[in-house]
This record gives C-alpha cells, structure tokens and sequence, in this order.
C-alpha cells in the first residue's frame, strides 16, 4: 500500500497542480480576452484609423470629377458628405453640372498623406487633415498639378463617417 | 514491443499502472461495458503476463489489492475526467488569451496618436515650435536660425538642412530676406513610445526688403524620435 501511494502520488499531484495552472490559464486568458474587448484605448484607436480612412477616403472623392462621368462623380461627393456641406452640393448640383460641362475638365486626386486632428469619439465628431495630389486635366493644354492641403471636419452617421465640411488649409492667414 | 529492451522500463510503469490493469482485466471478465479498446486491454493483458513480476507484486498485496481493485473503474473516470478537464481548460485559457492579444494587439492600438493625447500634444508642440525656428531667419540673425537647427534637428534632416542652409544664409544676406514660418496645423500620423510621423501644414513668408511680402504654402512629412525627452526632427519630406 505503502508503496502503490508513493509511486502513485506524484502522478495525483501533478495531476491535480496541471489542472489547477490549466484553471489558473483559463482565468487569467479569460480576465486577458474580457479586458482587451473592453480596452476603451483600443476601441479609441480603432475609431481612428476608420475616421482617418474614411476622411482620406472621402477628400480624396470630394477632388475627383471628370466631365463625362459627372453623375457618378457628384453622387460620390453627396455620398461622402452629410449636413450643411451635403445640402449646399445637393442644392448646387445643376449650376455645377452646367460649368464642369462647359470645362470639359477631369480631376484626379491622390492623396498623399492624412491626419486625424481631433477625434470626440461619443459625440462622433472628428478633424482631418489630408495633403493630396490634385491633377485637373482640360481639354486644351497639358495637366495641372498642384499639392493641395485640406482640412475637414467629419461626423459620424449610420453610413459611417462623412465630411461635414472640408477647405483648404487658409495661406496668409497666420497672423494670429 | 522486445522484451529484452523493454522489460525494466515496462515494468516500473505497470507498477504504477498495476492496480488499473488488474481492474481492467476483471471488469472485462464481469462483462462490464464502458471499457474502450479490447487491443487495448490485450496488450495490458500481455505486458501483465510479461512483467509478471510486477503484477504478482501487486497481487501479492493481497486485501489491500482486493479494495484497489474494487475501486478501479470509479477511479479511472475522475483521472480521465481531470485530464480532458486539464486540456479543456488549457485550450480556454490559450485562446482566450490569443483572442485578447488580437483585440488588443492591432496595428490601430501599437499606433498611439490621439490615444496617447499627452505625447500627441508634446511631439506636436515640440515639432511645431522646431519647425519655426528652424525655417525662419533674418538677413541679420542667421547664425542663430543655425544654432538652433543643431539642437532641434538630427540624423538626415540635419545633413539636408546644412546643405541647404548654405544658399540660405548667402540669399538672406545678398537680399535682405526675412522668412517667418509658421505651422498652421500639425497632425500625428503615427506615434510609438519613442518615434512619430507627423502632417504639417505651414506658411512661409518672404520679405525682401523694398518689396510685398510673398506667402508660400507647404506641407511636411517629418518624421521625430524622442531624445532625452524632447522630441527631435530626424527627417524632413516635402509633399
């Protein structure tokens, strides 16, 4: 008997000291798993990164038009909006059809680099700024260039993310 | 399995393994169902007979063999139950803990700008004030606009700067011109414990003397590590 325990126990205690780390691994993996989906910091970074994609997503939209896709063009821009900037392009969308038709001119956009300036996560409201890359090319002549530098202002809708205004960073206007 | 290679090490496992085969034999005599494997049992059955020593030990016991014999097939399913038990909880307890690092481990949380608004505030400040003292100087005050990029700058920056700075300082002499930056708005793209990439937006006035002032648009890539805590600009991109 004696002898059946001491070739015995060493196998129960490990047994019972494996399944208490597996326990232990269990739990702390479980406390580990519960803590990061309720890591605000990283549900914060991830609003980021959408807030910025979709920023860059939608300036880069808001440069592009060519001429003869004007409905596909101006429906992503209304797309890519949301507030006063939706309504003011929904509103200025025939003048706009008319001058773009008579430039015959295509728009391309590539940006560059973007930066969210400012996120308030709960009230949905973020700041971006993008440089792009603006090529505007007309019928007559050879293709503008020019390095672009936007600011935006994005808000949060059940569609995701869209720019409630967006304007050149102003030049000259630093005084302050 | 040879006998001659295997008998020792056979035999020190059926010693502990002794009251179990026993079982399994008598169980599988009294038809007891729920024993899985009869090659299993087999191959107990012979290392029994060929370890006989061992298993006559065990049997030798006598009363004390009789009671672990009875308590057998009871024992054998809390042992199995506290195995799977064990590996249970041990795959729970890895994938649990793999999931959290892929919640918590993405390329959106090793990325610190904004999360971080501390850091985000002082690598902004400390590029932005940089920035300007870096690219503006008088006809005059040259040597100070200098000094102070050999402080702030580091790394390849600074070697652009000092080979453009040599045009510089001849132009802001020969034409008296006064450039002033100032960093309308700086972004933190990216942001770890010790190094960023920021956006920067600024404007660059020229003043010749004798004539209107000229404002330059800009924007910046600058790429920064922290340096006994201050931030230093290591490169500079134009965009």
């Amino acid at each position: 008997m004696a002898r059946v325990r001491m070739t015995r126990n060493p196998l129960v205690a490990a047994a019972i000291v494996l399944t208490v780390a597996a326990a232990g691994a269990a739990g702390w993996g479980g406390v580990s798993r519960y803590q990061a989906a309720h890591d605000d910091s990283a549900a914060y970074a991830q609003v980021r990164d959408d807030a910025l994609a979709a920023g860059e997503q939608a300036v880069q939209n808001m440069n592009t038009l060519d001429h003869e896709q004007l409905a596909k063009g101006l429906d992503s821009w209304e797309d890519s909006t949301t507030g006063d900037l939706h309504q003011q392009l929904v509103d200025g969308r025939d003048g706009f059809v008319k001058q773009i038709q008579e430039a015959k001119t295509v728009s391309t956009a590539k940006v560059l680099s973007g930066a969210v300036t400012e996120l308030d996560d709960r009230a949905g409201k973020a700041g971006v700024m993008v440089a792009l890359r603006v090529t505007v090319t007309a019928p007559k002549g050879k293709p503008a260039v020019k390095e672009s530098r936007m600011l935006g202002q994005l808000t949060r809708t059940s569609d995701g993310w869209k720019l409630s205004a967006l304007g050149q960073a102003p030049v000259g206007n630093t005084a302050g | 399995m040879k006998p001659g290679s295997g008998t020792t090490t056979d035999v020190v496992t059926d010693e502990t393994d002794v009251a179990t085969d026993e079982t399994d034999v008598e169980g599988a005599e009294a038809g007891e169902a729920g024993v899985p494997g009869t090659a299993e049992r087999a191959r107990d059955d012979d290392t029994g007979a060929g370890a006989g020593a061992g298993a006559d030990a065990g049997a030798g016991a006598g009363a004390p063999g009789g009671e672990e014999t009875e308590a057998g097939p009871a024992r054998r399913w809390p042992r199995v139950l506290a195995g799977v038990l064990a590996v249970v909880l041990l795959a729970a307890g890895g994938a649990f803990y793999v999931a959290g690092r892929q919640l918590r481990d993405t390329p959106a949380t090793s990325n610190k700008a904004l999360t971080d608004s501390a850091a985000t505030t002082q690598v902004a400040g400390d590029v932005t004030n940089a920035l300007g003292k870096v690219f503006s100087y008088g006809p005059g005050d040259t040597a100070a606009t200098k000094a102070s990029a050999q402080q702030l700058l580091a790394g390849k920056a600074l070697q652009q700067y000092a080979a453009l700075f040599g045009q510089v300082e001849k132009q802001a002499a020969d034409q008296k011109l006064t450039l002033t930056t100032h960093v309308v708005r700086a972004g933190v793209t990216r942001l770890t414990h010790d190094s960023a990439h920021l956006l920067v937006f600024m404007d660059q006035v020229y003043e010749r003397k004798g004539k209107a002032a000229s404002t330059a648009a800009a924007q910046l890539s600058v790429t920064a590590r922290l340096r006994q805590g201050r931030w230093t600009i290591v490169e500079i991109d134009a965009r």
